[in-house]
Order: C-alpha cells, then structure tokens, then sequence
C-alpha cells in the first residue's frame, strides 16, 4: 500500500483558521517565556554556564514545535498538546537557573516534571488518551513521584529557598522513596508499552518497540544520568548534555511517528463533510480521506450491495470483516435506517471507536455513493460475463447444429450426384432416382433453414426487431403452454431499442421462470407507459410463490442487471404461496 | 396467370421468380418497397400479388398493409403474403380483409414447389391457405382443460387442416380417409369448439382462427 496522504486541501475550513490561531498564540508565548527565561538567566559563568541553562529552554522549544505540528495536524488527538504542555514544564524546570528567588523556588518544585509528562506521553501515544485505567494510575504514579517526593530534596537539603532544614538522613530516605517508587512506575510503564506492543498490527509492532525504548531511555536518563556520571568519572557536564539531547529528541520520535501513521493536515472529523463537498472533481477516494482524517493508514471500507448476503469489499468481491481481538475496530455506517458499509479501522490507533463512529456519520452519504460505485462495478462485469456467454452459446449452436448439418447435407448432394440413377434401366427411371435423392435433400435443407430460424430468434426474435416489444411479447405468450392474459395497449409508440430489448428479456425470463417454477395455471403481463416516460412491466402468476430471497438466482440477477443497466427498476414480491410478482419500470425517453 | 412480385431481397426475388415462371405464372411487375406495391399492383390488375411482409420503407409490417389497401380498394384480389417468421396477429389481419383469396406462408415454403403452386392455386381460386407453423401456434395455446383439448387425435389433425385452409376432400386425401368421415369430424369439431355453422369449406377459416386466438 502506497503511503496514504492526501493533498492539502485549497481552502482552509473555518475551524481550522481559530485553531492555528491559537496554537500560534500559544508558540508564540513558549517563545517569549523561553526568551524571558533566558534574559533572567544568572551568569556565573563559573558555576553554570550559559550554555546550559540555554540548552534547557531550547529543549523546551522542541518540545512546543513538535507539539505545534501534531496538535495542528491532528486537533482530535491531544498528543499535540500533551508535547507543548511538555514544552512548558521544561520552560519551568529552566526556572532554576534564574536570578528571582520565587522563580527559582518554583522551577525547583517542578525539576522533574518533565520526566513525568515524558511518561504520560509514552502511555498516552498516539491517541493522547491513557487507555485503562492501569495506564491512568500509572502517570498519576508518575506524577506523583516527580511533584510530592521530590518535597524532601528541597524541604530538607538546607539550601535554595524552599529550604526549611538541613537533614541529610531526611533527603536521603526521601531519595530512596522516590528511587523505588519511580521504578515501580517505570517498571509499571514498560509492562504496558510490552502488552500493548503484542496488540499493534504487524506492520507498526517494529516502529512502536522502537519507539517504547527510546521513551524509557528518555525517562530513566535523568534519574540514571548522575550515578552514571559517577562511575564513568565525568565531571556532569557530557552527562548532562546527553540527557537533554535525549529528552528534547523524544518528542521529535513521537511526531515522526504519528506523521507515518497517517497524520495529513487534514481537518478534524467535523470538517470532514464540508472537506469532501469541497472539490468533488479531483476528490481522492474515501479510503484516502478517512486514513488521512483518522490518522491511520491501514483504515478499509466494506459495503453492502443489493444481491449480497454479506459484506464485499471495493473490488465487489465478498470479504470478512475481522472479528473482535485481532486488534481491527469495524464501525458499520448507516444511512437511513440501513447498514451501507463498515470502516475497518486500527483499535489500536483509537481505542475508542466515537471518533470513527463520528466520522461514518459524517461520510455515510459519500460512502453510500462509493458503494453503489462498487455494486455497479459488479454488476457490469456481469453483464460482460453473460454477453461473452451468449456468444459462446451463439457459436457453439452454429457450430455443432447447423455447419455440422450443412456438412452432412453437402455429403449427401455429393452421394446423390454419384450413385442417383445408377443402374437406371432408362431416363425415366434415371430421373425418378435422381427426383427422390433431390427431394430428400430439400426436406433436409427446410430442417437446417427451420433451425437457423430457431437460432436467430434465440439471439433476437424477428417479432421485436420487426413488430416492438407488444408484438414480441404477444408472439411469446403464443408459445407458452399456460393461459397468458396481456394488457398491451397503453405500451404506446415506438420505445428506443434497448429499451425493447431489456423489456422482452424480462418478460421472457419472468414467464419462463412462472413456466418452470412456479406451477402457475395463469399468467398476466401487462406493459404500459406511465407518466414521466417510464415503461412498467409488469408479470404476475397465481404460483407458488417464493421466488427470489436474499439469495436471488442467476435469472433474477441479470434481470435486475439488465433493467439497472438502463437506469431502471426491478421488484420481485414473491411470498410463499401468494404468486409471484415482478415489476420492472425502465426510463424510455427516446 | 400475371403475378405482382414484391420482395427487396434480390436472392429471394430471384428463387420466387423461377418458382413462379417454371409454375407457368407471368410476372408482370416487381415492387420493392410499400409505394411501389400499391402503385403497380393497383396499375397492372394482376390475378395474383406475392408479397414480402417485411420490405421498406420500415422494414417492420409494410407489405401486410400494402396488401390490406390492395385488398380495400379491390376485394377479394388475391394476395399471398412471405414471411421470415410467422406471427398470428399478421394471419389475423389479413383474415379479417376478407378470407377469400388470402394467404400466408413461411418463405422457406416456396422450396417444395408443388405444394407452394398448389397453395397459389387455391389463393387464386379464392381459398385461404396458413402456414402449419400459424396453425401449430394456434393450437398449442389450447392445451389444458379447453374445448380443443377434448378433441381426439384425429379431429385435432382435421381442425388443423382446416385452420390451414383445406377443403374436405383435400383433408380426406392428406389423412387417407374417406370425405364422409371428414365430414363427421368437422361436425363434431363444430359441436364441440360450438362453432357457427359454415356452409363452405372456404368460409371457415377465419371462424377457427379466431376462435383458437381468442
């Protein structure tokens, strides 16, 4: 499959132009927080450089840009958010470095939040809602351990301006609380990425265990980074530097990620009808669209077409719509009461199925067009199939019935030519010889001209190409065995060609079906133009009834395709034991 | 005998023509569409017109309503109409002009000669004459509980022959029974399809078709 992005709309909705609005407001203000952060930056350059106190806002940058892109190219996922939300908490952790001691208190408080937005983010990926509550207890854990025991470090550290006592034992029992708690929590982090890895489609497992490690390094490189520093006896500074780059390069992971899997800058899922009323002509197909809105490649479409018992898919050909924990959500879309179609769609993508549900609702009338698309597909390759059948039959009669008669007939001349007459005691008797053999050859002639004749009425009975449809018709009722009341008269004046066609081959095929099926005693066949040039065919027996059901037979199926084929309509009430009815009106304007 | 051709297919033409002359009858004119028909058959005053039903100008019906005017403007004028295909509505028509001197027949039917010349004969001595193949559909709409279908075998092929405009003695020597037992079978067809009585064998033939189209 090729990568589904659709071309960027020409006109921007309306939605859209607020929403980059505020998204811009809000980058822009990361901007100039960033920007303050650092002009209040404390410049001792012995103790911290300036540097470093610059690669922490930068890396808060990433986060907002990174966040920007998503939230602008996905507004119905809130993964975007969470990244600028990461964005800001970094911006605040920057906080430590300035020079106005309330600033510094409360980046202090929150010097590791970030570690805890970077968690949630991981758990949250790529919908931006936590999927259990599992998931949802564990970021609380996470948040937890980064804002309330982290306390102790500047309650008790005896320096900064949080300082309320200096109890090295206190900061050192806090530690170890965080330690372990924030181990559970990783430990609880990484059992969930693992299950949900066993769930993603194939095609995205390799991406996604790719994405879960880089994610755990980026949350364990903080906590990790000092004991680390220690036993390779670096003085902090790399350390540091590889932490930041780790942690500021993991949003950019999650945004190349959701952009392979389908983001487009498309609208959100209310957009989506005025986007597919938009520009009708260069449209891409459904399947495009809804993979670009939902943001998810792998979404297929289903239908139900007329003449089918279950689904097919966009070739015509019936599929099997997966079923319940192989990780595929299917949302059936109606319209009018019925189930037109299903979009197949990744669970694992949208856990929740509202937004797909949203989303059939939006395109059902789209969809329903696509579907008739599809059952027009089908029915024209049927079509096909049966005119190639007609003409093998055509051929094969012509072959093995009347040249092989023809054969036998010149045979026949050629022994009657040599062996007539002989022995023949005089002319007279010479001639009655050659009288017979030549009678018997005429006979055999009439016998091959009445079968041509069979044959061309097999293809197209002189009486409809002569006479019209009511001529053809009465000239078929004349040669059924049952009783055929016909109303003809209102059938008016000349109907177009195909239209004589299409009606004689549903009367013949209804009558033959009565004849054969039915066990009627008596036929009616009424044809008559109604108002609004529209022929109405109609053909009703006094049989047995049940006819046609779900599973129509081959007979009432290339009726039904015939009669569509020209814009028409076929109905067949068939109930058991009330007859058999079928109405067929076909637009004859000539 | 002069003879009114009107057939558009060269092929046909030709054969009718040979199968004419050689039966000693004297083409005076051929026509190739409706028009054409009329006028030369309506100038030349012939015994006979042998005419394709299909011809131009609408290649549908043409010379069945040529021959309907012919007929209008001169009763009784006898016509023999050609066919590719037979179909009851025509014999009806044509019937319904008149039934002296009318004909209809499958075109392939002019192979057997004397048969086709015996079947003119008898148009120009102002008999009626279908084809079996009209007859044959006629009859085989009446198959269940009808009046036909309580026919015995024999009356069937009797009515049959009537329907295709045979005289008695001319059914009495196609089924090698004597007239006498024609006769009865007839009566008994006529009592039975509750048929009026005709007097003359040529007069029945529109009573039977229509009956059995009916």
């Amino acid at each position: 499959m090729t990568v589904l992005l659709a071309p960027a709309p020409r006109w921007t909705p309306p939605r859209r132009r607020a929403l980059t609005l505020a998204v811009g407001e809000v980058a822009v203000g990361a901007l100039l927080a960033g920007l303050a952060v650092l002009a209040l930056t404390y410049l001792d350059v012995e103790l911290t450089p300036p540097w470093q106190a610059a690669l922490l806002v930068l890396c808060a940058w990433v986060y907002v840009a990174a966040g920007t892109i998503a939230w602008l190219r996905r507004p119905s996922s809130r993964i975007g958010l969470l990244m600028t939300v990461g964005g800001f908490a970094w911006l605040a952790a920057a906080l430590v470095n300035t020079e106005v001691p309330a600033l510094v208190a409360a980046g202090t408080v929150v010097t590791t939040l970030p570690i805890a937005v970077l968690v949630h983010l991981l758990l949250a990926f790529p919908s931006g809602r936590l999927p259990g509550p599992v998931a949802r207890a564990t970021v609380v854990g996470g948040y937890v351990v980064c804002l309330v025991l982290q306390a102790p470090l500047y309650l008790f550290g005896g320096h900064g301006p949080l300082a309320a006592a200096d109890r090295p034992d206190l900061v050192t029992a806090g530690e170890w609380v965080q330690r372990g708690a924030g181990a559970l929590v990783v430990v609880c982090a990484c059992v969930l990425l693992f299950l949900r890895l066993r769930a993603a489609p194939p095609a995205q497992r390799r991406l996604w265990a790719l994405l879960s490690a880089y994610g755990i390094v980026a949350v364990l490189v903080f906590p990790l980074g000092p004991t680390v520093a220690r036993l390779l006896g670096d003085d902090g500074l790399t350390v540091f530097v590889v932490e930041v780059t780790v942690t500021a390069l993991a949003p950019v992971a999650f945004l190349v990620v959701a952009l392979r899997g389908g983001f487009a800058r498309t609208g959100e899922i209310e957009e989506l009808g005025a986007w597919l009323g938009a520009d009708a002509g260069g449209r891409p197909p459904l399947t495009e669209v809804l993979a670009a809105v939902l943001g998810d490649r792998t979404v297929d479409l289903l239908f139900r077409v007329p003449g089918e018992r279950g689904w097919v898919n966009g070739a015509g050909v019936p599929a099997v719509p997966p079923s319940a924990g192989d990780g595929r959500g299917v949302a059936e879309v109606e319209l009018g009461g019925e189930t037109i179609g299903a979009i197949v769609y990744d669970a694992a993508l949208r856990p929740r199925s509202q937004e797909v549900r949203d989303a059939a609702r939006v395109v059902a009338l789209a969809l329903d067009r696509e579907r008739l698309t599809v059952e027009l597909r089908a029915s024209r390759a049927r079509l096909v199939e049966a005119g190639d059948a007609e003409r093998r039959r055509i051929a094969r009669d012509l072959h093995d019935g009347l040249q092989s008669r023809l054969v036998l007939l010149a045979v026949q001349a050629g022994v009657t030519a040599e062996t007539a007459g002989n022995g023949a005691a005089d002319v007279a008797e010479l001639r009655a010889a050659l009288g017979a053999g030549l009678r018997e050859l005429r006979g055999e002639i009439e016998t091959a001209i009445d079968e041509l004749r069979a044959l061309v009425h097999g293809v197209m009975p002189a009486e409809l190409a002569d006479g019209g449809l009511a001529a053809a018709v009465e000239a078929l009722a004349d040669r059924l065995p049952i009783t055929v009341v016909l109303d003809l008269d209102e059938v008016g004046g000349q109907l177009p060609p195909a239209v004589e066609t299409t009606g004689y081959f549903v009367v013949s095929e209804a009558l033959v079906n009565a004849v054969k099926h039915a066990r009627a005693d008596e036929l009616t066949v009424s044809l008559r133009r109604m108002p609004g040039e529209l022929l109405r065919i109609e053909v009703r027996d006094d049989g047995i009834g049940g006819a046609g059901g779900t599973q129509a037979g081959h007979g009432i199926r290339s009726m039904t395709d015939r009669v569509e084929a020209l814009g028409g309509s076929l109905r067949i009430d068939s109930e058991t034991g009330a007859g058999t009815r079928v109405l067929a009106e076909l637009p004859c304007a000539s | 005998m002069r003879v009114v051709i009107a057939e558009d297919q060269l092929l046909m033409r030709e054969g009718l023509s040979l199968v004419l002359t050689r039966a000693g009858f004297e083409i005076v004119a051929v026509a190739g569409d409706r028009d054409e028909l009329v006028r030369k058959a309506s100038a030349h005053r012939p015994d006979l017109v042998v005419a394709d039903i299909r011809m131009p100008p609408t290649h549908t019906d043409d010379g069945l309503r040529a021959a309907l005017e012919l007929r209008r403007r001169r009763p009784g004028l006898p016509v023999l109409l050609l066919s590719q295909y037979v179909q009851r509505r025509f014999a009806v028509a044509l019937l319904e002009s008149g039934e002296e001197g009318v004909g209809y027949l499958l075109k392939q039917r002019i192979a057997d000669m004397d048969r086709f010349v015996a079947d003119l004969r008898r148009i120009v001595a102002g008999g009626s004459v279908l084809d079996r193949e009209v007859v044959a559909t006629l009859l085989d709409r009446h198959r269940r509980g009808d009046p036909v279908g309580r026919l015995t075998e024999r009356q069937r092929e009797v009515l049959e022959l009537m329907a295709e405009g045979r005289s008695n003695a001319a059914i009495a020597e196609q089924l090698s029974i004597a007239e006498k037992s024609v006769v009865r079978h007839v009566s008994h067809i006529y009592e039975t399809l509750d048929l009026d009585r005709s007097p003359d064998d040529h007069r029945r033939v529109l009573a039977v078709v229509r009956y059995l189209s009916a």
